[in-house]
């Protein structure tokens, strides 16, 4: 198999594909009459997966360890990005998190998931086996926790967990000691309290709402209930694309994003929901397997990070769905409305497949400055394998 | 990081040993890759297994509750029924009117507050009767209730711009209650209202939503039952913001039933007027006056004075007007003719004389001796009103001139004859039989029993033994009796139409919209009174001269239009003695006419009115004249033979 054709790994553009074009497939139902051409949302999205697929395009074609280059000016201006946004940022429902620039609309905190993945891949690389010690277990939580409090008093709570998610999956890898794990969660526990106290009060309601979602069936727990009703009420089969009472006359809210899981399953059924784990379970475990081929740990860490990332989210998202999860407002990679998370989820599988792509070069040995040795690979190795 | 990178470096092409270390490495981070692979799995597994609960096996729970969502049956509320006279003509009318409802499923708790506030200020309700209503449609969220009623048109329109504020809220049109006669049938019909928080379980039973007005007094609350019919309902398809999409069935409502009473607009408000012009003449001037029918005990007229005008109970009303009713110590929100209890003097007579005909304690011809007063042994002393005495009386003068000593005789006895009168215990069962002591059974709620006195009670509730003196004044209807003039009136229709005690009707059928009738309320009879033909044409024949007798007591009664036959009453009551040292009276005059063959029978009551033959004789006259001429009688004062209420203006 060549190098230019191991770069389209099927076991991960098949899902990708699928997974994007369902949720253009399910936004297309769920718009408002009055929307058409570029106003309605499934026409947007469109535009937005071509952008993401260009980005994952040359992403694919890029050798992932130029991304060194750019890991820590990425982290920085990410992080300078998202204390703007926190300062200066639109507000939108209680919340900021976007700028806009123009037509563009610039969500700091899904860029920032990608730059922290690959810093924090670079970081741990470097480290090597230090990661044993809680000296740069510590540091390594340093990188996470910085842009997710700042995520978190955006509010976003949602997307601030990513982070953690992200970290915990890479250090896992990296080789972290497993006791050393009890550290941030013994943090956790005792930040808890202060958390609960700074919450805002929404975030309290949804947890609230997600122990018992029948205590305000019209406030925090509508749409728990609501999600819950829809998936339901698809049975077998589901009512038919652009059928279904409950996203259709819109006793489900959110419908777009957070909820669009319980769209599908009310207008798919338990084989279109199904069908949905499938592929998110297909892409994340050829994900979990590039990143054991990968070829050297920067690649094995970068992949590990987009899983644990796409994972954590869909995971998280579908959960909430059916109500296994507390709403944290994190949406459905891939499917979910949204113009930045669909550009750098795309451009985050683009990496993966570069990952893939380089993974059976030359016997593995990473010397020196890395692009000393990653000019001298490329310069030894033939673009393609001799033909017998 | 150049440092970082070149340890790297170094590190990488370390020493050998760090190859197996970086062989454990690799095992290790092959081992946790492995290992997240599996949570991955896992993970997703597990939400694979719950989609199967939800989808597969519980999936009938939730398409039920999604159609639940999405269907809401609500009650189609029928329109209430209207009330019509005699000559279906209608005393109340149905206005259309703006009402307020909320759908409680469709307000979000968190704006309940600021909805209430708006909806307070845009209709003028108080924010903790909206709270309360809302609280209390909760327990039924999905179906809308009415918060307000007549909401101005300017307040629903401001409510139907700011329905996007406004979640749940809606403006339906709906009905309001006018009466088109206010006083004349403020009593008769009563008035509607919300339901009183107290019984409000009692009308949820009924299938009355506590949203609801009901009728809380009159006709309005005695048939509240047919007068609001009963509940349609219908299926329609809503959207998440509780917008209507389609109807998808409906049942139509039974719409309420139609009244139709035996009273005419005419002939009762000419009968008010007439009392009312009588009682203008004294200060605070009340009294009743009530007119049956004796053949079958409908109503003609049933006016309680003073009374008020229902109209103002309806949403809108002056506030300082009910204020005054309610103050006012005439108790004019009272249906005296049916819950006012007063003793009826004289005009009970007729009950001790027919006891002592029957039981044969006297015959009519025999006389007994009036000397103005009786002092018993024990020193107490029972007197006539007239103090010369009215010489030999029998029963037909002892009637007819009103003489007290003849009916302490007859009915206690007299020590210094022998005669042992009848008793107390014969007394009350001729009570009972002639209708007193229970309510007659009217169409009107809050009719009260009255109190036929015996020894039990007597001993029960005052704690006194029973005396002669009380069988004395019971025989004359004072002292502890207590009649409604409604009961005294169903006496003298007895007497009128040859002893049938019949149940006063006021309301004669039950129509449909349609007309067609329902029910037609029966004429019923309570009973018979026990006089035998012989004696009642005694009796009747006793009235008819006390109205048209040289010394009848009731001749101001006399009419020029038919022959009156009735009797006077002078109830005492005690209160304040006045400057000639006499109690103050309630004035009645009770009869029938025309005495031969009567078309109606009447109970006057004039509160506080002194004597029955100057006070009401006259108002029964006048009241007769109208009934039987159709012409309104001149102005009391007008009249030659006018007696001003001198007592009073004294």
């Amino acid at each position: 198999m060549t190098h230019a054709l191991r770069r389209f790994d099927l076991a991960v553009i098949i899902p990708s594909i699928a997974l994007v074009s369902a949720g253009i497939l399910i936004l297309s139902t769920s718009g408002d009459p009055g929307q058409t051409g570029l106003d309605h949302k499934a026409v947007q999205q469109g535009v937005f997966v071509a952008i993401g697929l260009a980005a994952a395009l040359v992403m694919a074609f890029l050798d992932y360890r130029l991304l060194h280059a750019v890991a820590l000016p990425a982290f920085i201006l990410g992080t300078i990005l998202v204390a703007a946004v926190v300062v200066f940022g639109d507000a939108s429902l209680g919340a900021q998190r976007w700028f806009v620039v123009g037509p563009i609309v610039i969500q700091p905190s899904e860029i920032m998931k990608l730059a922290v993945i690959i810093f924090l891949a670079r970081f741990l690389a470097r480290r090597g086996e230090r990661v044993r010690s809680i000296r740069t277990l510590l540091l390594s939580l340093l990188i996470v926790l910085v842009p997710a409090a700042l995520v978190f008093i955006e509010p976003d709570l949602g997307s601030a967990l990513v982070f953690v998610a992200i970290w915990l999956a890479m250090v896992f890898v990296a080789g972290a000691r497993w006791w050393h794990a009890l550290i941030p969660a013994g943090m956790a526990l005792a930040a808890f309290p202060f958390a609960w106290f700074f919450a805002q009060d929404y975030m309290r309601e949804r947890f609230v709402a997600f122990l018992d979602p029948g205590s305000d069936p019209l406030g925090a727990g509508y749409n728990v209930l609501q999600a819950r009703i829809s998936i339901g009420s698809g049975g077998w089969w589901g009512q038919g694309i652009g059928q279904g009472t409950q996203s259709q006359l819109e006793f489900l809210r959110v419908r777009d994003t957070d909820f669009i899981f319980a769209v599908l399953g009310e207008q798919l059924g338990f084989v279109g929901a199904l069908g949905v784990i499938m592929f998110f379970t297909i892409l994340l475990a050829q994900a979990v397997i590039i990143s054991i081929r990968a070829r050297d740990d920067f690649g094995r860490y970068l992949a590990i990070g987009i899983a644990g990332m796409l994972f954590f989210q869909s995971f998280v998202n579908i959960g909430m769905n059916v109500g296994l999860m507390p709403v944290t407002g994190i949406t459905l990679p891939l499917l979910s409305f949204g113009r930045n998370s669909l550009v750098v989820t795309l451009a985050a599988i683009g990496i993966l497949l570069s990952i893939n792509a380089h993974r059976t070069a030359a016997p593995h040995r990473q010397q020196g400055v890395w692009w000393v040795s990653s000019v001298r690979r490329m310069a030894a190795r033939p673009e393609s394998p001799p033909r017998p | 990081m150049a440092v970082n990178g070149d340890q790297t470096g170094q590190s990488a092409a370390g020493p050998p040993g760090s190859k197996s270390d970086g062989g454990a490495s690799a095992n290790r981070k092959l081992r946790r890759g492995l290992i997240l692979g599996g949570a991955v799995l896992g993970a997703n597994a597990a939400l694979a297994g719950r989609l199967w609960q939800l989808q597969v096996v519980e999936t009938e729970t939730y398409q039920e509750q999604a159609a639940r969502n999405r269907l809401r049956t609500e009650p189609v509320r029928p329109v209430r029924g209207l009330v019509f006279d005699r000559n279906r003509e209608p005393l109340v009318r149905n206005l259309p009117e703006f009402g307020v409802w909320v759908t409680p499923a469709d307000v979000p708790k968190s704006r309940e507050g600021s909805i209430i506030a708006s909806l307070a200020a845009l209709t003028g309700e108080r924010p903790d009767d909206l709270r309360f209503k809302l609280s209390q449609a909760r327990y039924d969220p999905g179906r809308p209730v009415q918060v307000a009623a007549n909401v101005q048109r300017d307040s629903a329109l401001a409510i139907e711009e700011r329905r996007h504020d406004l979640p749940g809220v809606q403006v339906r049109s709906g009905i309001r209650r006018q009466y088109l006669h206010g006083d004349a049938f403020g009593h008769m019909l009563g008035f509607v209202g919300p339901v009183p928080a107290e019984s409000l379980e009692e009308y949820q039973a009924l299938g009355v939503g506590f949203d609801e007005t009901v009728g809380l007094s009159g006709l309005e609350r005695q048939f509240q039952g047919a007068l609001r019919g009963t509940d349609g309902s219908r299926k329609v398809e809503i959207d998440a913001l509780g917008r209507e999409l389609n109807e998808i069935e409906s049942e139509a409502p039974v719409e309420g039933r139609h009244l139709v009473l035996t009273v005419s607009v005419r002939e009762q408000r000419a009968i008010r007027e007439i009392l009312a012009r009588h009682l203008a003449l004294r200060d605070a001037g009340a009294g009743v006056a009530v007119v049956i029918r004796p053949e079958d005990g409908s109503v003609v007229a049933l006016a309680s004075l003073p009374d008020y005008d229902n109209n103002a109970f309806g949403a809108g009303g002056d506030p300082s007007v009910l204020t005054r009713l309610v103050t006012d110590p005439r108790r004019p929100l009272i249906n005296h003719a049916v819950a006012g209890l007063y003793p009826p003097g004289s005009s009970y007579k007729v009950i001790a004389a027919s006891a002592a005909l029957e039981t044969g304690i006297v015959l009519p011809q025999t006389k007994i001796r009036c000397d103005g007063q009786l002092v018993l042994p024990t020193g107490w002393a029972f007197n006539d009103w007239l103090a010369t005495g009215h010489g030999m009386v029998d029963l037909h003068r002892g009637i007819s001139e009103s003489c007290n000593i003849y009916f302490y005789n007859i009915s206690g006895g007299n020590p210094y004859t022998n005669l042992t009168g009848f008793g107390n215990r014969r007394l009350v069962e001729y009570e009972r039989a002639f209708g007193f002591g229970e309510a007659s059974g009217i169409d009107l709620p809050g009719e009260a029993a009255g109190l036929v006195p015996t020894a039990e009670w007597k001993q029960g509730n005052l704690g006194q033994p029973w005396v002669t003196g009380d069988t004395y004044h019971a025989a004359i209807g004072q002292g502890l009796v207590q009649v409604t003039p409604l009961q005294i009136a169903m006496m003298y229709a007895a007497l009128g139409n040859g002893g049938r005690l019949l149940r006063p009707r006021l309301v004669d059928r039950i129509v449909d919209t349609q007309g067609n009738v329902l029910q037609r309320l029966p004429v019923s009879e309570r009973g018979q009174l026990p006089v035998s033909k012989e004696h009642l044409r005694l009796l009747r024949n006793a009235l008819l001269e006390a109205v048209n007798g040289r010394n009848g007591t009731g001749k101001y009664a006399r009419s020029e239009f038919a022959v009156v036959a009735g009797k006077t009453g002078t109830a005492e009551y005690s209160g304040t003695r006045d400057s000639q040292d006499k109690l103050p009276s309630h004035a009645w005059f009770a009869g029938y006419a025309p005495a031969e063959n009567p078309e109606y029978a009447f109970a006057v009551l004039v509160r506080d009115g002194g004597e029955g033959a100057f006070a009401a004789a006259p108002i029964a006259r006048d009241i007769i004249d109208y009934l039987m001429s159709g012409e309104m009688p001149p102005l009391p004062q007008d009249r030659p033979d006018f007696i001003p209420p001198t007592r009073r203006l004294a």
